[in-house]
């Protein structure tokens, strides 16, 4: 690209920047991760003096001993129904709003982006009260109730996305199929659907990403059984507990799927962020 | 990262993708089921959006009306337990100096948390730009704490910022350079190097004190959120056409040159996306604050966000849902009032 050209000392400094830039910005989780790994004794008398001899996952083992494992099935159970909800019920709506003409479409369009924007607490404080009164609260089916908030909550962002996706797909490939006498569903499944397929995933990362990591509705909607991770480790984050050692490694398996899903599926990451910014 | 707690990949002006809706079928005769296909495509997604967004945030605005708490919830068809206090809980909010100790810390959010955000985030691409070898691989290295939850990223920089120099990295650091525990004076600012999340000081405006603990908790929202700064603005620097930068080159423009002429201009679409959702962001901050220091101590951390949660949620036995919902209005209506344009933009070029 455009280093060429450039002075040596240029190019030096640049990389030379970005380098300790990048070091600053990763020492963090690497404290973190370090942490997880060490005896809490270690982790009182400074990580960075370690023994290697020292490194365990009986952090780990323990935390999830003493609980943590019920709240990453309920992280995983709440994560993936929310998000298959969401991409199924989304790219429906999506296609619809991409494609087709209908009564109050800019209207309804306007509405679900709403949701891009409103902050959550607009809904929270009726939540528990509608929950009793729709049967979602007091047992499983509060997994129910709070994936359909979360799918309520990501519509907008699921027709904005999802839509650009089905726009690029070309109007006459569409035109013909209707024209050879496919109706709308089979044109949907058999052409538009599988050509999204990559947008898709983009989107249903994005929205495993943003589901995994909610607290706020997860906190305030779900009963005590019921809870995600992120909710387990604000509970686990309290000054008087003074244990460092499972806070570090409860923090660590909660930032684990995300990343993972992140570093394996990075080019569809990235594109589907992209896809506001710049079309295709 | 949070889909920023739902940052919107935004599209710079004019870049949405313009959709056309196809001419109506010409085709012959569509069967019945065919003239409702589009309302059969939208109506599971509009049922649920009706049923968890569209109702609550009417019950929402309705009740903010009446007084009410939660262990005796405000129903819409039980006008018998209705307690009607007007704009009461407005009035209330509006006079009550911990809704304005709370808005002072969300304007200091508001302010801090897109510049940091913009000013980094524009440094990183324009510096990924410039390598030819393993710009990639940075970018992600940026990316990468967006994947992080606020919650895990709170809990992260507690460990960080303990106080402890055995334990908290800063204050290793600073112990190492022998300024631990330095209290500071410079004019209106007092500072105490060590007490990161308790008492790290003060600059005093005359107005207002602004509490630098805030500062403190603006970091690591700032550090799982640059990420999306970092990905829009390097797609905003795809569209610089190379022949504008060969040619300024010719013309003797350094690096320090052509960053500051021929890209930074290029990116100012971007950067007006990349502070409108920053503030977004900014104005709904919970998570970080309920995780690290719950508002405290004292208020000094207090946001509006946290405190209607807490009026709503923690102080059961007083009936303040009714405030509660009056805070959530307020913080919706200037959100959307604020970020109307950007609203605009977002469905622009979509259904007429």
């Amino acid at each position: 690209m455009t280093g060429v050209g450039y002075s040596r000392r240029t190019v030096v400094l640049l990389y030379g920047s970005l380098t300790v830039l990048a070091i600053v910005w990763l020492v963090p989780v690497i404290s973190t991760a370090m942490m997880s790994l060490l005896p809490v004794s270690q982790i009182r008398s400074g990580w960075w003096n370690l023994g290697l001899a020292d490194l365990t996952f009986g952090n780990f083992v323990r935390a999830w001993d003493q609980g943590l494992s019920s709240y990453v099935v309920n992280s995983f159970l709440i994560t993936i129904l929310s998000v298959v909800l969401t991409v199924g019920a989304g790219s429906l709506a999506a296609y619809a709003y991409a494609r087709m003409a209908f009564r109050f479409k800019a209207t309804t369009y306007f509405l679900l982006i709403t949701t891009m924007i409103v902050p959550v607490q607009i809904i929270l404080i009726p939540m528990l009260p509608w929950f009793r009164t729709l049967g979602l609260s007091g047992g499983p089916q509060e997994y129910l109730g709070i994936a359909l908030v979360h799918t309520a909550f990501g519509a907008g962002w699921a027709v904005f996305m999802l839509g650009s996706f089905f726009a690029t797909i070309p109007g006459d490939l569409l035109e013909a199929a209707r024209i050879d006498g496919a109706g709308w569903f089979d044109v949907f499944r058999r052409i538009a659907l599988p050509l999204a397929v990559p947008g898709i995933v983009s989107f249903a990362i994005i929205d495993f990403v943003f589901v995994w990591n909610d607290l706020l509705l997860a906190l305030t909607l779900v009963g005590r059984d019921h809870q995600p991770l992120t909710v387990g480790l604000a509970n686990l984050q309290s000054p008087h507990l003074a244990q460092d050692d499972l806070v570090a490694a409860g923090s660590i398996m909660a930032i684990l799927p995300p990343l993972l899903l992140f570093v394996a599926l990075n080019r569809f990451y990235v594109r589907g962020l992209f896809a506001g910014a710049t079309k295709g | 990262m949070a889909r920023p707690t739902t940052a919107p990949p935004a599209a710079p002006e004019g870049v949405a993708a313009p959709v056309e809706a196809p001419a109506p079928p010409s085709a012959p005769r569509r069967s019945r089921l065919e003239r409702w296909a589009p309302y059969v495509f939208i109506a599971p997604l509009l049922a649920i959006f009706a049923g968890f967004y569209l109702w609550p945030a009417l019950v929402t605005v309705l009740s903010s009306f009446f007084e009410w708490g939660l262990l005796r919830p405000w129903s819409p068809v039980e006008p018998e337990r209705w307690d009607f206090v007007g704009l009461g809980n407005y009035t209330t909010t509006l006079t009550d100096p911990s809704f304005w100790n709370a808005a002072l810390n969300t304007a200091i959010w508001l302010v801090v948390f897109p510049l940091l955000v913009a000013a980094f985030s524009l440094l990183v691409s324009i510096l990924v730009w410039y390598v030819s070898r393993g710009g990639a691989v940075f970018r992600t290295m940026f990316v990468l704490p967006m994947t992080i939850s606020l919650a895990a990223a709170g809990v992260i920089w507690s460990f960080v910022y303990n106080p402890d120099p055995q334990v908290g990295m800063v204050n290793a650091l600073l112990d190492r350079l022998g300024i631990l525990g330095a209290d500071w004076r410079l004019g209106p600012l007092e500072l105490h190097l060590g007490a990161w999340l308790s008492d790290p000081g003060v600059l005093d405006l005359g107005l207002a004190e602004i509490r630098l603990t805030n500062l403190a908790l603006i970091i690591p929202a700032f550090w799982v959120f640059s990420g999306f700064g970092v990905i829009t603005l390097t797609a905003g620097l795809t569209a610089v056409s190379y022949e504008l930068v060969e040619a300024a080159k010719v013309d003797g423009a350094n690096a320090w040159q052509v960053a500051r002429h021929v890209l930074v201009p290029a990116l100012r679409g971007p950067l007006v996306v990349v502070g409108v959702v920053s503030v977004i962001f900014a104005l709904r901050t919970f998570d970080i604050v309920y995780v690290m220091t719950e508002g405290g101590p004292a208020q000094d951390t207090m946001v509006l966000a946290l405190l209607l949660w807490q009026q709503a949620f923690v102080f059961l036995d007083t009936p303040q849902a009714g405030l509660a919902t009056a805070v959530a209005v307020l913080l919706s209506v200037v959100l959307v009032a604020g970020s109307y344009r950007y609203l605009r933009q977002l469905v622009a070029g979509r259904p007429r």
